[in-house]
């Protein structure tokens, strides 16, 4: 029996609906908490996993992974999902659908929403609007370290703690006195909450618009250093080892790190025993600043120059590629697929950032910064998997137990493998089939993506979340 | 500067252009011309082979010639409606365009982005559409956002020409720079049997000053390379930034020097070319003072007497002289500025001329 037919036997159910009887049969099942992954066949009864069966030897015979993959429902760290304040963009219900079509079952928003979710009333009604949605999907969220996101007095963090977000951050907004980080990093840290920073010294990145480097050079564009990077990483971590004297449970989260610097820094904070941790977006591991000047080839195919490479296909400037921090070169790139091999970087997280053709339709520079990457992040690092770039096991791991670990117990999931007995939280995709990003197909209200038009491997089958569906490919 | 001034001063300041056999002949429709020459828009000056510039070129001698008459206008565009949008304050470049536009019969609508729905926040996309429901048949455009003519050509039916882009590209600018110095350093003749070298093959050409802000000189980089000029970009290091790594990753041949020694850049210059420097750079920490940049990078006749006598210099404009040109230098013998504005006229007309053929 394949899976596909399996797959058949859901009798169409609506989203939200218990899943009755699933059996997937002859399937590449990845489990990264048992590290296993191999043939096997899975069975769900009445939402629950009741069974998982290794397959061995000629039972297992023409099962491979480069067809029908089944692992954990994938977990995002880091999305913007709007609601409140900008429901143009994106709303919970679309958001939420979005993560289904993407293969996550768990998501954290930020907290940059209007008002900033900086006290419970934010997080009561950001979860009233998930439960409006019948979206079985799991929503998260971070509150905000400081009130309003401004950097100068703390945000109610220990209400926050209490109504349960998953760690505090300001995103976008990012702390620029070292003492007010200091203080959140203690605070946090007695809470048993990270801080989640966005590093970036603003003094150096005033009116960038692209990676300083070549290619904002020559398209002239104010550039966007490394070092801006890499010196808020550097401090951010001098303050954690100062911090972590006092209060051993403090710990920091740095998001979408882009630059070969900084996730050095971290790589050698990690080797010194700092509790520190880090995430990368697909966007920066497969695309590259070149793709400003036109070109479209993966991070890892990078020519020497998209003006003499033959990479150039389409036009340059498209404002669907202006993104904070922002494209890096090749090197950059392949240093974010490194961490993710090497474990530097514990997660991947989309930093999905939706926004209205108002604020894209525009010059680059002008660009609202953001992607919109729930539904693509799938396909951009199985484009690195096909390209052996990337082994299989370490991408479902940095979707599902990596940014588990890092929720520390706050998500209503107990594992983030496969458990007998347990609600059923998992994705099947297809890595034989491929599928191309337009508008329609994604359920994003925010369907601006430089990937437009473009064929990604991967195709979502089914998503899962809590024995309930969540998705299912049409 | 006044609308005349280009062609009264284009019969009487330059050698007679000379008009080779290839070239088209302006005085006729362009779409019945058949040139190699594909481009709709003109936006950069990056993917122009050295062939299509010679025929740029060759077209601005045709130009010139009709600039010379006693009635210095043409049919070719008679009926085509180009519309000038600027987003920044400006006059040369704006009424070298007008005046260009004229010369061929084209109608023109002049856009200040001051005096339009722009000052009550109407996107560039809902303008050019706009500008388009209104007839434009060609667009020319200066905005301060680098990149902004590509997401007009987008969305524009007809043709749209760059007139300045943020710091990214002034293409009429660097073509017409191209244009001075090749009437001013005629290239050397091929010998029997041999393939004529490069337009500026063996030529140290030298470009000074503000780089990091310069659209001038992004666009000049590209033709000048082209071309095949030993091309020197020289300024105070902190407004080079980024220019290293353009000259290093650059395709073979299209390779230049970056320094901050102007001693060695000028050193036996055939070309100099200063750029402006604006008061808002001190302010931001660049530069410490205009007085200091004078004394280091100014233009001045000493400095320059380290060049080759017969040296070519230019500006762009507008010019803060006794800044980075002293004004002996700017008015001097070796001064093509003038020049410069000239050509303008009859380097828009060329490319207008040359983007109307490939639209009927």
């Amino acid at each position: 029996m394949t899976a596909g037919a399996a797959l058949d036997r859901l009798a169409a159910g609506e989203v939200g609906a218990v899943i009755a009887e699933l059996d997937i049969g002859r399937a590449w099942l990845v489990d990264p908490v048992s590290g296993r992954e191999g043939a096997g066949e899975l069975v769900v009864r009445d939402g629950m996993i009741e069974a998982i069966t290794w397959l061995e030897g000629d039972e297992a015979a023409g099962v491979d992974p480069g067809g029908i993959v089944v692992a954990p429902g994938f977990v995002d760290l880091h999305a913007h999902l709007r609601e409140p304040g900008d429901e143009d963009a994106e709303t919970i219900a679309t958001g939420l659908a979005a993560a289904a079509h993407g293969g996550f079952t768990t998501v954290c928003a930020m907290p940059d929403t209007t008002p900033a979710l900086d006290e419970p009333g934010v997080l009561a009604r950001v979860r009233a609007a998930a439960l409006a949605s019948g979206s079985p999907i799991e929503l998260l969220a971070h509150g905000a370290v400081t009130v309003g996101r401004a950097g100068e007095q703390l945000a109610a963090l220990g209400e926050l703690a209490d109504a349960g977000v998953v760690g505090f951050t300001d995103d976008d907004a990012p702390i620029a006195m070292a003492a007010i980080l200091r203080n959140a990093l203690a605070y946090a840290g007695a809470l048993g909450l990270p801080i989640v920073d966005h590093a970036e010294d603003r003094a150096l990145t005033a009116g960038a618009e692209a990676h300083d480097g070549y290619v904002a050079t020559v398209l002239g564009l104010r550039g966007w250093p490394a070092a801006a990077e890499e010196s808020a990483v550097a401090r951010d971590l001098a303050v954690l080892a100062d911090v972590v004297r006092d209060v051993p449970g403090a710990r920091l989260h740095l998001t979408h790190l882009s630059t070969a610097g900084a996730l050095e820094l971290v790589r050698r904070a990690k080797a010194a025993g700092l509790p520190v941790t880090c995430d990368v977006t697909p966007h920066h591991v497969a695309l590259t600043d070149a793709w400003l000047a036109g070109s479209r080839s993966w991070a890892w195919d990078a020519g020497a120059d998209p003006w003499t490479d033959g990479s150039a296909v389409a036009a340059p400037y498209d404002p669907g590629l202006r993104v904070n921090p922002p494209l890096r070169p090749a090197a950059d790139a392949a240093a974010c697929l490194a961490a993710l091999v090497d474990g530097t970087a514990d997660a991947v997280a989309t930093d999905h950032a939706p926004h209205t053709s108002v604020d894209t339709d525009v010059e680059f520079g002008a660009a609202a910064p953001g992607i919109s990457g729930l539904e693509t992040a799938l396909g951009l690092l199985l484009a690195a998997v096909d390209a052996g770039r990337l082994p299989l096991a370490r991408v479902v791991a940095a979707l599902t137990a990596g940014p588990g670990a890092i929720l520390g117990g706050r998500s209503r999931r107990r594992s983030f493998g496969f458990v007998e007995g347990a609600p059923a939280d998992l994705v099947v995709f297809d890595r034989s089939d491929r599928w191309t990003v337009t508008p329609e197909a994604l359920a994003s209200k925010g369907a601006r993506s430089p990937l437009i038009g473009r064929e990604l491997p991967g195709r979502v089958l089914l998503t899962v979340a809590d024995g309930r569906l969540a998705f299912e490919d049409a | 500067m006044s609308v005349a001034e280009p062609m009264a001063a284009a019969g009487a300041s330059a050698s007679e252009p000379i008009v080779a056999p290839g070239t088209p002949e302006v005085d006729a429709a362009p779409e019945t011309q058949s040139v190699p020459w594909s481009h709709r828009h003109l936006l950069d000056v990056d993917r122009l082979t050295a062939d299509e510039i010679d025929l740029v070129m060759r077209t601005t001698d045709a130009m010139r010639e009709v600039l010379a008459r006693p009635i210095a206008k043409v049919p070719a565009l008679r009926g085509r409606n180009v519309t000038i949008l600027f987003y920044e304050a400006s006059t040369r470049t704006r009424v070298s365009f007008e005046v260009a536009a004229k010369n061929l019969s084209a109608d023109v609508v002049n856009i200040a982005a001051a005096t339009s729905s722009v000052t009550k926040g109407e996107s560039l996309v809902d303008t050019v559409r706009t500008i388009e429901a209104l007839g434009a048949d060609m667009l020319v455009m200066r905005h301060p956002a680098s990149g902004a003519p590509y997401l007009a050509a987008e969305i524009f039916g007809g043709s749209v020409l760059n007139g300045g882009d943020g710091w990214h590209a002034h293409p009429t600018q660097a073509l017409l720079d191209l244009y001075t110095i090749r009437e001013h350093l005629p290239p050397v003749p091929a010998a029997p049997g041999e393939p004529s070298p490069a337009l500026l093959a063996g030529r140290k050409v030298v470009i000074l000053g503000d780089l990091l802000h310069s659209r001038v000189a992004r666009s000049n980089i590209w033709t000048l390379t082209a071309a095949g000029a030993d091309l020197w970009l020289c300024g105070p290091s902190t407004l080079l930034r980024g220019f290293e790594a353009w000259a290093s990753r650059g395709a073979a041949g299209r390779r230049f020097t970056v320094t901050s020694d102007i001693d060695a850049a000028l050193r036996d210059a055939d070309v100099v070319m200063a750029l402006r420097i604006q008061r808002e750079r001190m302010a931001s920490g660049l530069l410490p003072s205009l007085r200091e940049y004078a004394a280091r990078y100014g233009l001045t006749r000493t400095r320059l007497a380290a060049a080759r006598p017969d040296v070519v210099v230019m500006h762009p404009g507008p010019m803060n002289e006794g800044v980075e040109i002293a004004p002996d230098v700017a008015a001097g013998p070796n001064s093509v500025i003038s020049g410069q504005v000239t050509n303008g006229v009859a380097v828009r007309m060329a490319l207008l001329y040359l983007l109307a053929g490939t639209r009927t």
